[in-house]
């Protein structure tokens, strides 16, 4: 059993924060590495990230329409 | 093929001796003359409808008239009477029922064409452009003649656009490009066939099928004196460019030429094969010019002995003898055809030499005349309704988004709020170009990465949910392709918005953009208007090739329409004047202010609203100095201002908002006032439009002024990368330098900048 972090990455010099749109799984759902977990807008892109890990979400750090820094934490995965 | 030998031989023959028929006339125009090509000119025109439409280059005489010949042969008495009635007011009808009448409307028709194309190569005012084009451009679109072009290769580029809107606009006609063996050097020439055969027309395209547009290659072995097939080119037969395009090789074929039937055979069935959309197609018409290049061409690059070789193979004598030979025709009746075409010739050839007929272009003393051509200066609205798109624009993510944001870029605070929760120039520029796509079925919006990507800065990122790919669409990596077809497609009808994704780019489509897309609406006489909008980015941190600020050099060509907006209100409402707007009209749009909100006015309209072009824009009132800024220097403009009100100096800060036009009006008044003024721009210093301002309000302020007015640009080098821009472009404290020490003479300002340069010794070494 491991915590794995899901932070908010870095996409380029020019972008140093996102909103998130969506999330497409909460707390208690299981993932699996590579599967999308939430949508976020930068000023130039619509994208979801994906699971870092196989597990199962424990918990979800930011709401929807949040604006997040690049590296902030947006979820946790126990594997 | 008589009749175009005729003519050209007339103006041979004024070139030469100064003399024709019963003419004696120094034309001092140019004769690039395709006599012994009548054949090629000939069999193309019989295959082709008045529908379709011919593109050609500088040798076209006899393609145009060929062309006009065949669409008078198909077209009735009405259509005839209401075409020449409608061109020029029927001036030039009227001149020929005066001075050549005929008893037929075919016959007039005939004499028409004759003289509409004689008289626009003497710079008449009843020539089929008004005297604007001449030789090399002379054309006349309701025959299916588009405009003939100077610059070797263009018009394949352009006549490739003119079949993507006939795809587009579901027409049953082709367009045909008629350029020369030499053009197949011309990289803007292998932009087009590519463009041409995109296999996303097949595979993505809802109304499936390659563009119809044929590459008919007039191949006379020549590209002006340098010997195409063994010398100047690759390929020893001109068909075989064809085996590097698709797996039909675009049905490349090489024709003979000389007989007109063959090239009529071919063209017709290269014709249906383009409407079925299995195009496109690449003729390779073999054929000869006997004629030099032009009449200063001596012909020291080929002997006596391959002129008579070709001359035993003449079309129009071969043509001939077999029409005696198989009982068609007798020599008496093909000697009658001749003496009727030279007596009409003869007379064509007075009535356009006379002033008195056929007078100069009235263009006032001052020759302001040419001055009123040049733009359309007008707004065409769609008369048809757009389609419906894929989607709810309301579901499209981005426009949730945008509908979450405040249309204002400050809280209720007062503080600023960030890109991501306000309305930036970025957005600003998105909706007007939304809603024109949404209301306007002309618009047409590609160039590099623009559907799935959204164009490489995001301004497009959503239209690829609402609009299939014949509305929104990823071009190659071909400027000048890009450029091209959409002149070609909006001389059609269609309202292309392309992206050249950087300024810096504007090279690669140099000749597209300043000696094609500037100038026919001027060189049409007003027959086209060319309503393309040209969007570039200007770059940073990106160094040399990827950050040039480039507006001044576009400004410098007549006949463009340059915007370059710094607000995201401004940016809404310009671009929708540009995409309104019949004139051609270039954006320019810095990287660093996509992400701006909106300072200036309390919000940006969510409506759509037009800013007129030419209206510099006064962002925030002063007294001591006026401040002309052009594109993203108004935000250091504006930091020096608040750096400098700490000082009791006030400065009155403009934003030109556009290039061209422009009203000088707020600029004078504002110097009026301040009696100081910078110019303040992230274009090179030397030959910048700023330096053409403060040399106008110089001129027109002189008295007013206290001190020369300073313009503050870059240095005249590259552009230096991301770390090393600061001592580029201007800065804050570069203007607060400018003003203090140069405008307002204050002794012992310690100078924060670097710019301490000798521009006088700058520039003795260059610089």
């Amino acid at each position: 059993m491991a915590r794995v972090e899901l932070r908010m990455p870095e996409l380029g010099n020019e972008i140093t924060e996102a909103m998130i749109d969506a999330f497409l799984k909460g707390a208690g759902d299981k993932v699996l590495e590579g599967e999308e977990i939430v949508t976020i807008t930068t000023p130039k892109v619509t994208m979801d990230l994906e699971a870092p890990a196989t597990g199962t979400v424990l918990e979800v750090l930011v709401e929807e329409d949040d604006i997040i820094a690049v590296g902030t934490v947006l979820a946790v995965i126990e594997t | 093929m008589m009749v175009i030998r005729a003519f050209e031989s007339g103006v041979a023959s004024l070139k030469s001796k100064g003399s024709y028929g019963d003419l004696t006339y120094a034309y001092k125009g140019p004769a690039h003359l395709s006599i012994g090509q009548e054949a090629a000119a000939v069999g193309a025109a019989m295959a082709l409808t008045p529908d379709d439409h011919i593109f050609g280059s500088h040798r076209s005489h006899g393609e145009f008239l060929a062309k006009g010949l065949a669409a008078i042969q198909r077209l009735g008495d009405n259509a005839l009477t209401s075409i020449m009635e409608a061109h020029g007011d029927g001036a030039l009808l009227r001149t020929v029922e005066t001075h050549l009448p005929d008893e037929t409307e075919h016959g007039l028709a005939e004499s028409f064409l004759l003289l509409g194309l004689l008289a626009e190569m003497f710079m008449r005012e009843i020539g089929f452009n008004g005297g604007m084009g001449g030789s090399m451009h002379a054309f006349f679109t309701p025959f299916g003649a588009y405009p003939n072009n100077a610059i070797v290769g263009a018009s394949a580029g352009i006549a490739t656009g003119a079949a993507l809107w006939m795809k587009s606009d579901c027409r049953e006609s082709i367009a045909v490009s008629m350029v020369g063996d030499g053009a197949t050097g011309c990289g803007p020439v292998w932009e087009a066939l590519n463009f041409a055969g995109m296999a996303q027309f097949e595979r993505l395209w809802d109304n499936a099928g390659f563009l119809p547009v044929l590459f008919f290659f007039t191949n006379n072995f020549y590209a002006m004196g340098g010997q195409t097939s063994g010398e100047t080119m690759s390929w020893d037969r001109l068909a075989r460019v064809g085996a590097g395009l698709r797996d039909d090789a675009y049905h490349a074929e090489t024709v003979d030429g000389t007989n007109p039937l063959a090239v009529a055979d071919a063209v017709q069935r290269k014709r249906q094969v383009l409407l079925d959309g299995k195009g496109p197609a690449i003729l390779d018409v073999e054929c000869y010019r006997f004629s030099g290049h032009s009449t200063t061409d001596v012909n020291a690059y080929r002997t006596k002995d391959e002129i008579a070789a070709w001359g035993a193979v003449d079309p129009i004598l071969t043509y001939r003898d077999s029409l005696v030979a198989e009982g068609i025709l007798d020599t008496a009746a093909a000697d009658a055809i001749q003496s009727e075409v030279e007596a009409r010739m003869n007379a064509v050839f007075m009535a356009a030499a006379d002033p008195e007929i056929a007078p100069p272009p009235r263009l006032g003393n001052d020759g302001a005349g040419i001055g009123r051509k040049m733009f359309a200066g007008s707004e065409t609205p769609s008369d048809g309704h757009a389609p419906e798109p894929m989607s709810d624009p309301a579901n499209v993510a981005r426009i949730r988004q945008n509908a979450r944001k405040s249309r204002g870029g400050r809280d209720a605070n007062g503080e600023l709020l960030s890109p991501l929760k306000a309305i930036t120039l970025r957005d600003g520029l998105f909706e007007a170009i939304l809603h024109a796509a949404l209301t306007d079925p002309r618009v047409v919006i590609y160039g590099e990465e623009c559907r799935e990507w959204g164009g490489a800065f995001g301004v497009y990122r959503g239209l690829a949910d609402l609009f299939p790919h014949d509305r929104v669409f990823n071009a190659p990596i071909s400027e000048a392709a890009i450029v091209a077809t959409a002149i070609g497609a909006a001389m059609e009808g269609g309202r292309p918005v392309v992206e050249l994704m950087y300024a810096d780019f504007i090279g690669r489509a140099g000749d597209e953009l300043f000696n094609q897309l500037a100038k026919w609406q001027a060189m049409s006489n007003g027959l086209l208007s060319v309503p393309v909008v040209v969007r570039c980015s200007v770059g940073s941190k990106y160094g040399a090739q990827h950050s040039q600020d480039w507006s001044g050099l576009a400004a410098h060509v007549p006949g463009l329409k340059i915007i370059y907006p710094a607000t995201p209100r401004d940016a809404k409402g310009l671009m929708a004047s540009a995409l309104a707007s019949d004139d051609p009209v270039i954006v320019f749009e810095s990287q660093r202010l996509y992400d701006r909100v909106e300072l200036f006015q309390d919000e940006v309209p969510e409506g759509n609203y037009k800013i007129p072009f030419g209206a510099p824009d006064i962002k925030r009132a002063g007294n001591d100095v006026t401040v002309l800024t052009i594109g993203p220097t108004l935000y250091p403009a504006l930091e020096a201002a608040d750096s400098l009100a700490g000082h009791d100096v006030s400065l009155e800060i403009i934003d030109a908002r556009s290039l061209v036009p422009f009203d000088y009006g707020p600029i004078l008044d504002s110097v009026a006032k301040t009696g100081r003024l910078l110019l303040v721009s992230e274009a090179c210093e030397r030959g910048s439009f700023a330096m053409t301002l403060a040399t106008n309000v110089t001129r027109f302020a002189f008295d007013a002024l206290e001190a020369p007015p300073r313009v503050l640009g870059c240095p005249n080098w590259i552009v230096p990368g991301a770390g090393l821009e600061q001592g580029y472009f201007p800065q804050p404290f570069d203007i607060e330098d400018a003003i203090l020490t140069d405008l307002m003479g204050v002794t012992g300002h310690d100078r924060k900048g670097s710019r301490r340069w000798d521009d006088l010794a700058l520039a003795r070494s260059g610089l």
